[in-house]
């Protein structure tokens, strides 16, 4: 333990001695000074559609302070002739307003008419007293499930919410992921600098020294993480308190989203060969891990599939609702065990060899499969990797997922099915094809026998997951489609084995490349799964 | 001078490529399209009524328990909800638990010179914050005529026009990031290329060859450039492929040629002074957040220039583009100045 602090420390006096000295920390201070100052001045008037439209203005008009239409001061005549030539988009004349018939113009009748409401809102709620300007409340009720005996009241769950109609927010729970994102951004940029960290030793070749230490290399990625670990953590602590959040629950909620993307950061030092794969590799996870995090808090509250993700409790711990315990877990269990895999992938990786060496991306990645294979026996580290990747298999099907929402509604389902198809078989079988290359196996029995345990561990660590979600997600269809929920488990093992199998053996003893082998692999799972879900539904 | 020039642009580009790095480039401008689309059609087809009373075809029964001379009622009925007469609450309720409506409306009536009505909804998350949704509508402007009532009068009340979001999403948001990802992808990358030079010791000898520094540097920025304008390019064609109309082709082209220009010379500036990749590559994502930010209180951003030409708006045209090539020029003349400082 002392010499993780060692490390620790050894970091935060590299990180001293970068940024101290020269122009860079007073840059940097400027700079985030006059983000800082813009994002206070625009906080309000950036919206979608800013100055796409533009406005012909004349007589008595309010004045329009939206950062999407440009005004324009006529007189009546100019402002016919401008709308009609195109160039204005609505013409505004005291309480009157012009449009034309096509597309644009109507799309900024329809922007106008919502700065309008607000501004009319605003005005008579200034100008006349409460129950003339707000002369409506709505009662909402929800209804229980029984029907009450004849003659009394309807029978309510929950306590009545009174609202008035033109002041209610809207249900779209925009602001509370925004603020949720809020504590994303400074996690990000802290794991960049974490990523430095191990390429700045790469490339001075001091990483070398350091691996021939007396530590483990599991002690010095823990070394190296521990700084940035406990600053990313205590700007959430900062942001929940600037909030009025609830801290420890803040905490709870981010810890584990924190460890997750510090996961994914590490990996981006163990594969780069270049500084712009570096670059590359680290815009790709920043975009993924965004979209894992943000599209399925999007839809709090309206489908229980958003517990996905963490920030779906960010968002219920800004709007004081309460959630449980499963609630919790569903998102940051995989985060977890996410974080615990890249752990394990990382003390194996760190070698020099591998740090150092300049191949395709996708012979680092095999070689790296198979230094994490060999710590033991092919039957137990087939079986294992299996069953551990699991998390990482569900995370890409979400993401996939929200991939797919763009295509036309027939297709959606049919494009996840297959795409979950195909990860799930490059995943149980690129371990295999891994070890038959390193000559590891060599006749068909092993082979077989491999396949078979890696279709077993899949299969267990999938209805692990299966069974942790359905207790949360009542909609489970959906996870149970991309999960295939069979109620007999020896169908889906011998399904699972049969694709394993068609795979390796097409690729180790007919030697198909690998892609076409997975290709064809992938198409038997696909259709296995439509059966199953014709027959299900 | 010309020969060693491009042979340093060919070198780049043949790296970038045979590295595949710029098929991850791509996959990210692809995924976040598509991710962003993705959720707005989400988005749409969850929290706007007029999207969800278009698919739900009259599927909205709502009982109403109400006067005849109610508006409250017909306003419903207007906004496209099947309304459904009940003189009581205890028969509107007999019909919910029989299935034959989703929800309940009660009698406005008055209390302490305030109008109030109940909404009875189903206990699901789901239905109950659809029909939220679409009723929201109704009730505003029966809220207006409650208030005209009282002689309260709202201006502008009887606005309609079409949904706009998908016209502002695609114009504000969807092709700026298209046109403007690679430039930002040029900036890091020219980073890359300078303090790799740098951090790996091989300035010197790439020096040696008959290329000046300014040479070097401008090679480097000419091989990022040319990419992101490609990139530019391609997704432009989608585009239009796509059905999507997009006004001013050349200046928008021009226009992100000029940004990425912008983009990697700023960050080939921050390179020279810093020299390390780590602090580069922060401070130019700091510079550029923040001239984002600038930009956009000065109300002079490219952003919104490239909005305005793509929608093909009247007061917009080569000379506001002609405006941001004027800061490019200044930019890499203070380039040229800076990376001397190189040799040191």
């Amino acid at each position: 333990m002392n010499q993780v602090f060692v490390i620790a420390w050894r970091e935060i006096t590299r990180l001293r001695k970068r940024f101290s000295g020269g122009a860079s920390p007073l840059a940097a201070l400027a700079l985030l000074a006059v983000l800082g100052l813009s994002a206070y001045t625009l906080r309000d008037s950036v919206s979608l559609g800013n100055g796409l439209y533009r406005a012909g203005v004349s007589g008595d008009v309010p004045v329009i302070d939206d950062s999407r239409f440009s005004i324009l001061t006529v007189t009546l005549e100019d402002g016919r002739a401008l709308l009609a030539d195109g160039a204005i988009d609505v013409l505004i004349v005291d309480s009157q307003v012009f449009a034309r018939e096509d597309d644009k113009s109507q799309f900024a009748l329809r922007a106008l008419k919502q700065y309008m409401e607000e501004f009319e809102l605003q005005r008579v709620s200034s100008s006349f007293v409460d129950e003339e300007a707000f002369p409506l409340r709505v009662g909402v009720n929800y209804l229980g499930g029984q029907q009450p005996p004849a003659g009394s009241e309807p029978q309510t769950v929950k306590p009545e919410e009174i609202i008035i109609p033109s002041i209610t927010p809207p249900p779209a729970p925009f602001t509370q992921v925004l603020v949720a994102l809020i504590y994303i951004l400074p996690i990000t940029f802290i794991s960049i600098f974490f990523t430095s960290s191990f390429m700045d030793e790469k490339a001075n070749r001091r990483l070398t020294i350091l691996l021939s230490a007396p530590v483990t290399p599991f002690q010095i990625i823990l070394g190296k993480m521990l700084p940035y670990a406990v600053f990313a953590l205590s700007t959430t602590v900062l942001i929940a308190s600037l909030t009025d959040a609830n801290i420890p629950l803040a905490l709870a909620i981010f810890a584990p989203t924190t460890m997750f993307i510090f996961a994914i950061y590490l990996m981006v030092p163990l594969f780069y060969r270049t500084f712009k794969d570096t670059t590359f590799i680290s815009m790709l996870v920043t975009t993924l891990t965004t979209a894992y995090l943000v599209f399925p808090a999007m839809f709090t509250n309206t489908s229980d599939l958003a517990y996905i993700s963490p920030l779906t409790l960010a968002v219920k711990m800004y709007r004081l609702e309460p959630f449980g315990w499963r609630e919790y877990l569903l998102p940051s269990l995989p985060m977890t065990a996410i974080f615990g895999f890249a752990m394990f992938a990382g003390t194996r990786l760190l070698n020099e060899e591998f740090l150092m060496g300049y191949k395709p991306l996708t012979c680092k990645l095999a070689d790296a499969i198979y230094l994490m294979m060999a710590h033991s026996r092919p039957w137990f580290a087939v079986t294992l990797w299996s069953f551990l990747v699991i998390p990482a298999v569900y995370m890409a099907q979400v993401v996939m997922l929200a991939f797919a929402t763009n295509l036309p509604v027939r297709l959606i389902l049919a494009a996840v099915l297959f795409a979950s198809a195909f990860i799930e078989e490059l995943v149980k079988t690129v371990g295999i094809i891994v070890l038959a290359q390193r000559g590891v196996i060599r006749t068909v029995r092993e082979a077989l026998w491999l396949s078979f345990l890696s279709a077993l561990g899949f299969l267990i660590g999938e209805k692990l997951l299966v069974f942790v979600s359905v207790s949360v997600v009542s909609e489970a269809q959906v996870s149970g489609a991309l999960f295939e929920s069979g109620i007999f488990l020896l169908i889906p093992l011998t399904a699972h084995f049969i694709f394993v199998s068609v795979v390796n053996l097409l690729r180790i003893k007919l030697k198909f490349p690998y892609w076409l082998a997975l290709g064809i692999g992938t198409i038997f799972h696909f259709i296995y799964n439509a059966v199953i879900l014709r027959g299900g539904a | 001078m010309i020969s060693p020039f491009f042979a340093v642009v060919k070198k780049e580009l043949t790296s970038v490529l045979r590295d595949r790095t710029i098929v991850i480039s791509i996959l990210i401008q692809l995924f976040l399209a598509s991710f962003s689309s993705g959720l707005l059609l989400g988005m749409l087809s969850l929290y706007d009524p007029d999207t969800i009373l278009r698919f739900s075809d009259g599927g909205f029964r709502i009982a109403v328990v109400a006067d005849a001379d109610s508006p409250l009622a017909s306003l419903m009925s207007r906004r496209g909800l099947n309304v459904i007469s009940f003189s009581t609450l205890q028969e509107a309720q007999d019909a919910y638990y029989r299935g034959e409506v989703l929800a309940l409306v009660d009698v406005p009536r008055n209390v302490n010179g305030l109008t109030e009505v109940k909404l009875y909804l189903p206990e699901s998350d789901t239905i109950s914050s659809l029909i939220r949704m679409v009723i929201q509508e109704p009730l505003k402007q029966y809220e207006n005529y409650l208030r005209e009532q009282k002689g309260v009068n709202i201006r502008y009340a009887d606005l309609q026009g079409k949904p706009a979001t998908s016209f502002e999403f695609m114009y504000s948001a969807l092709i700026p990031m298209l046109m403007f990802f690679p430039a930002f992808v040029a900036g890091s990358m020219s980073i890359d290329m300078i303090t790799e030079e740098v951090e790996g010791k091989t300035l010197q000898t790439l020096l040696s060859a008959p290329l000046t520094i300014s040479g070097m540097i401008g090679a480097k920025i000419t091989a990022a450039v040319t990419l992101a304008v490609a990139q530019c390019m391609a997704w432009l064609a989608l585009l239009r492929t796509n059905g999507t109309e997009i006004k001013n082709i050349f200046w928008i082209v021009a226009l992100a040629l000029i940004i990425a220009g912008i983009s990697s010379t700023t960050a080939a500036m921050t390179a020279a002074l810093l020299q390390d990749r780590e602090r580069s590559q922060f401070i130019f994502s700091l510079l550029l957040l923040a001239g984002v930010g600038i930009s956009t209180m000065l109300k002079i951003s490219p952003i919104t220039t490239l909005s305005r030409l793509a929608v093909g708006d009247a007061y917009t045209s080569g000379w506001n583009v002609l405006a941001f090539a004027s800061a490019f020029v200044i930019l890499f003349w203070m380039l040229l100045r800076v990376s001397r400082r190189l040799l040191k």
